[in-house]
């Protein structure tokens, strides 16, 4: 694969051997998704073969994995009810049972940053005043009040966040990160690829 | 000094109750505050706008149903853009999780109400696992990564894919993302094949961008509900985002309430006991 | 409104609902819909990748003879299923390494190519003869941020003397940044709790219209 991406990738055997893998790859890591479904029937199994707490809840597990699962897998042929496009049993639960509840756990979240806001941000030190402060300043930003309420203030400051905090120290950290953890990412490959590093086989 | 102990041990579902009833308040009392537009959102907006008429371009979903609320307004404001300047949409995802079911839904209720036909207009591709395979992939050829579209019909029976082999032919890479696939699509496709992109995606993300923004790696950026609103301004159809702003601002103002009278509680009641001791 | 709507959205609430439920207290309609949410999405899993992998990727090119070599990374991938046995989960190891060698090759070059190079490159500014005063200032700011702030991240020495005083430096940077990401990810939260409460109001309260 390094070698392909500094040739055509016309070029033969080569390109057309990094275009084979690529494809191997998108087919292995299909595998590897199904190994989690595996799993969590495997676990939810246990659960309740052992009575463990909360057994009756696996029940509902193992059930929401084959009411999904199975229709899917059936041909659209046999009934517009199977399959995975409009109109089947796989569709109608994904539009109105797990992406709502997806969306709902994730909106949980926003109760949870404004506790924690509210319990734990404290001015303690100079560095947590001045996080303190420019997030505050971003929040007033961000929003069409905060923005009027900082136009109330002499020189132009929505501009002067933009430009030098947004578009100067948080562009030059967040670049120092990207840098970093490329530079980090790249060595981790190189270490892989030269037999260095096996952690990810299970050994060291 | 009883209050302010009182006040920052106070139970945590106070907190959750006032932050409830202030997301419920505008829906009462609509405010629509007006919203200005960022220099990054005008960019972008201006670089979709400059396209050449019938430009092909990809219109990426790799964002989950829980950033719904964040990406939609992006993707409608996105699709109804492309759409308006006569472009041809390419949609994918790399998100197991609905991508390609939102993109579905996205563009095919947009294109139905601008007359817009599918095959011809619009294809939706649908979704592949492993994205660094696909972006490399399709670098190559678009129908080795996915031979078929998202319903199963091969590409060389949709005219659209006709005329599309791989990156070449696409114009601009319209991509909303929640995850860490737009570093993908910036590093691999827009510097391994020049492909000029833009960048929605939710406000967690956003702070990130503004390195690929600066660096000119992506033309434009949207960030969060915000960046969405912007863009709906300048398309001039505010839709959900917009309407959302007015939630924003009194709910960044109760948190920032908040934060305030936390840090005056902890500095008094810190003052006191260094009094006693 | 049709009825099979209205139900829809009934369905759609209590889930809603149960899930919110849990800011108050743990409860058994939080743990019914947590456990179903669980299930949801493994099972979802299941047909996405029979149907755009197993049957588009693997099996179509193989029936159809084009690449007739496809049955290999099928088998690989089934090799991953060893790793349920702990005897055999040795074997589990060879589709890894392919997983493993193919993404690293693309990564020790996408990496270095499409990320370090351009950042490096954009961060090599002019400090003078700039158009105006402040796109100087604004240059100097990104180029002492984005050393100070590498500097910072740098552990293989002891940040002392000239080292530790710019490592100093960075993290008044990065606590700029972080302050910056904190209001957006707030952004960001409330925005997703906007959007249920939105179809809360709008659609589930709106449904009472039609029912009664």
């Amino acid at each position: 694969m390094t070698v392909a991406f500094f040739l055509n990738e016309k070029t033969p055997y080569v390109g057309d051997t990094s275009n084979v893998l690529l494809d191997w790859l998108i087919i292995i890591g299909g595998f590897t998704l199904l190994l989690g479904v595996v799993s969590i029937l495997r676990v939810s199994a246990q659960a309740i073969q052992r009575k463990k707490e909360g057994w009756p809840f696996k029940i509902a597990t193992i059930a929401s994995v084959l009411v999904m699962a199975i229709p899917s897998l059936l041909p659209v042929s046999w009934s517009p009810l199977f399959g995975r496009f409009e109109g089947s049993i796989y569709d109608w639960v994904f539009v109105n049972l797990q992406a709502p509840m997806m969306a709902t756990m994730f909106a949980t979240l926003a109760f949870y940053i404004a506790s924690a806001a509210f319990r734990a941000f404290r001015a303690r030190t100079a560095e947590a005043t001045l996080l303190l402060l420019t997030a505050t300043i971003v929040m007033f930003w961000r929003v069409p009040i905060g923005e009027a309420f900082l136009n109330l203030f002499p020189g132009d400051l929505p501009y002067f966040i933009n430009k030098f905090i947004m578009n100067g120290a948080n562009l030059a950290v967040q670049r120092g990160i990207i840098i970093g953890a490329a530079l980090g990412a790249a060595a981790l490959s190189l270490r892989i690829i030269l037999g260095i590093e096996r952690t990810y086989m299970g050994r060291g | 000094m009883s209050f302010w102990k009182k006040f920052n041990d106070m139970d945590r579902r106070w907190v959750y109750l006032m932050v409830a009833v202030t997301v419920i308040i505008p829906f009462l009392i609509p405010m629509k505050f007006p919203v200005s537009v960022s220099p990054e959102a005008r960019n972008f907006f201006n670089a979709v706008d400059s396209l050449p008429d019938s430009s092909v371009v990809m219109l990426v979903f790799d964002y989950y149903p829980s950033t719904i609320a964040e990406c939609e307004p992006m993707a409608i404001a996105g699709a109804y853009h492309l759409f308006k300047k006569h472009c041809k949409i390419i949609t994918l995802s790399n998100i197991p999780y609905g991508g390609p079911s939102m993109a579905e839904s996205v563009t095919r209720r947009i294109a139905a109400e601008l007359g817009k036909e599918y095959g011809k207009d619009f294809v939706n591709l649908g979704y592949k696992y492993g994205y660094v395979s696909v972006l490399k992939g399709m670098g190559v050829s678009i129908e080795s990564i996915f031979p078929t579209d998202n319903r199963g019909t091969p590409l060389s029976e949709l005219p659209l894919m006709n005329t599309v082999k791989n990156y070449e032919q696409v114009k601009f890479v319209f991509e909303i993302a929640d995850n860490a696939t737009a570093d993908y699509w910036v590093s691999i496709v827009n510097a391994g094949y020049g492909v000029p992109m833009g960048v929605g995606c939710t406000a967690v993300m956003a702070p990130k961008f503004y390195a690929f923004y600066g660096a000119g790696q992506i033309v434009g950026l949207l960030g969060g509900m915000k960046g969405a609103a912007e863009y709906e301004i300048l398309l001039e159809k505010p839709g959900t985002a917009f309407r959302g702003m007015d939630i924003q601002s009194l709910v960044h103002f109760l948190i920032i309430g908040l934060v305030i009278m936390g840090n005056i509680g902890y500095f008094v009641t810190k003052r006191g006991k260094r009094k006693t001791l | 409104m049709s009825g099979i709507e209205i139900l829809q959205i009934w369905i759609i609430a209590f889930f809603t609902l149960a899930l919110f439920s849990f800011l108050y207290k743990d409860n058994p309609f939080y743990k019914l819909a947590e456990n179903i949410f669980a299930g949801l999405t493994a099972g979802y899993q299941v047909g996405l990748i029979w149907d755009t992998i197993i049957i588009q990727k693997m099996w179509d090119p193989m029936v159809s003879g084009d690449k007739w070599w496809m049955f290999i990374p099928g088998i690989l991938g089934l090799l991953m299923f060893s790793r349920f046995f702990s005897k055999y989960s040795w074997i589990s190891r060879i589709p890894l390494a392919v997983v493993m060698g193919v993404t690293s090759g693309v990564f020790l070059t996408t990496q270095l190519h499409g990320l370090v190079l351009p950042q490096m490159q954009s961060t090599m500014l002019a400090l003078w003869g700039n158009q105006d005063f402040v796109a100087s200032l604004l240059a100097v700011v990104t180029i002492v941020g984005v050393i100070s702030t590498l500097v910072y991240f740098y552990f293989s020495a002891e940040h002392t003397g000239i080292l530790g005083g710019t490592a100093k430096v960075g993290i008044w940077f990065i606590m700029i940044s972080f302050g910056a990401h904190f209001g957006y990810t707030v952004m960001g939260r409330v925005s997703l709790l906007i959007g249920r409460v939105q179809f809360l109001i709008e659609d589930w309260l709106g449904s009472f219209r039609h029912i009664f």
